[in-house]
């Protein structure tokens, strides 16, 4: 598999080697990006639950909505920027991972998602805002957003363990997800 | 001692059960994870409430209703969780300095939040427009500060001789 130059570049950049270098870029960041990370899935949940009817109530969706949003948003871009300080100190070895490529797919997945239900469905909102059940359009998308973000989280986890450097996790010797080789 | 005791416990039947499956430690850690989320935003919900930056229109009994639950469960899934990774990797666990410090936050932030829930009066949790003293929204941003030192220190564990220095054993 050829890395496309761009991948090599931004590896030699000047904070890809902040990154390999200082001992506590490392934890500090993954830190961030797991708390980032972690307000994302949380806030977007709330959502998400609501819009299956969990709680009963007939509490406003798009006012859940607008209270979440700054922090949703807020975290994702730093959970963004975060992500791509972790990828470009070993661009080349994220670029090759199956399960990188994985948690991006799934990362677009969430996007269509949460755009098809912010620019189609929600044109009929005002008949089911305050429904406790709301249309089935959003139903389905709070179901699919729920399982794309675990996805997520999930597949996240896996690049660690399959990602064949060592940077503080200790892998056991019987370990091998290498999606790579088949 | 405590090195002796995780190198006993990680030679144990179920220690070794763990280290033998190997899809277990990354599944656990993912479940970690999600469950920081539920965790964490139901704690920062409730606070943001009583701070007053969020669904202020409703009483702080429902607010608390709607996330102290999930609050709970995913507590205790995450200790549940967590009790398997240290039994699957004891001594990576006890000898990091990072996991006591984790441990001793949990333990007064998890005290600190049952004491708020038990202390409320009853005007406060009833009425949507009911104040809460300084004291009682210094308390609850306090507990969403030692939950992001939590989450830190979670991170830390796997970095602890960089993190830690001479202090890692």
């Amino acid at each position: 598999m050829t890395t496309p130059s761009i991948v090599t570049v931004v590896e030699g950049s000047a904070p890809a080697e902040w990154m390999r270098m200082s001992l506590l870029s490392m934890p500090v960041v993954e830190a961030i990006h797991v708390l980032t990370a972690a307000v994302v899935f949380g806030t977007i949940l709330i959502v998400d639950l609501r819009l299956l009817g969990f709680p009963n109530t007939r509490r406003s969706i798009t006012r859940i909505e607008h209270e979440l949003l700054r922090y949703t948003w807020g975290a994702f871009i730093i959970s963004v920027v975060t992500g791509i300080l972790m990828f470009v100190a070993n661009a080349t070895t994220y670029y090759g991972n199956t399960a990188f490529r994985l948690k991006m797919l799934a990362l677009l997945l969430a996007g269509v998602n949460m755009a098809v239900f912010e620019l189609v469905t929600k044109r009929g909102v005002a008949s089911w805002d305050k429904d406790v059940t709301p249309a089935r359009a959003a139903r389905f998308a709070g179901a699919a957003s729920i399982v794309i973000w675990t996805a997520v989280i999930f597949i996240a986890r896996w690049i660690a363990w399959t990602k064949g450097y060592s940077a503080g996790e200790s892998i056991p010797e019987n370990i091998n997800f290498d999606f790579s080789t088949p | 001692m405590v090195r002796d005791f995780a190198a006993w416990l990680e030679t144990t039947g179920i220690s070794v059960k763990v280290q033998s499956i190997s899809w277990i430690i990354p599944v656990l850690q993912s479940l970690h994870i999600l469950m920081i989320g539920i965790v964490f935003v139901s704690s920062l919900m409730i606070t943001l409430r009583v701070v007053g930056g969020i669904r202020t229109d409703e009483p702080f009994a429902t607010v608390w209703g709607r996330f102290a639950p999930w609050m709970w469960s995913g507590l205790v899934v995450m200790a549940l969780s967590g009790l398997v990774l240290i039994i699957g990797e004891p001594v990576r666990e006890f000898t990091a300095v990072s996991f006591w410090l984790k441990m001793s936050l949990l333990v007064i932030s998890v005290t600190s939040i049952f004491v708020f829930g038990r202390t409320l009066r009853p005007e406060t949790l009833t009425s949507a427009t009911a104040e809460f003293s300084a004291g009682r929204k210094a308390a609850a941003l306090a507990t969403v500060f030692l939950w992001l030192a939590i989450i830190f220190l979670g991170r830390a564990i796997a970095y602890d001789a960089a993190v830690w220095g001479h202090l890692h054993s």
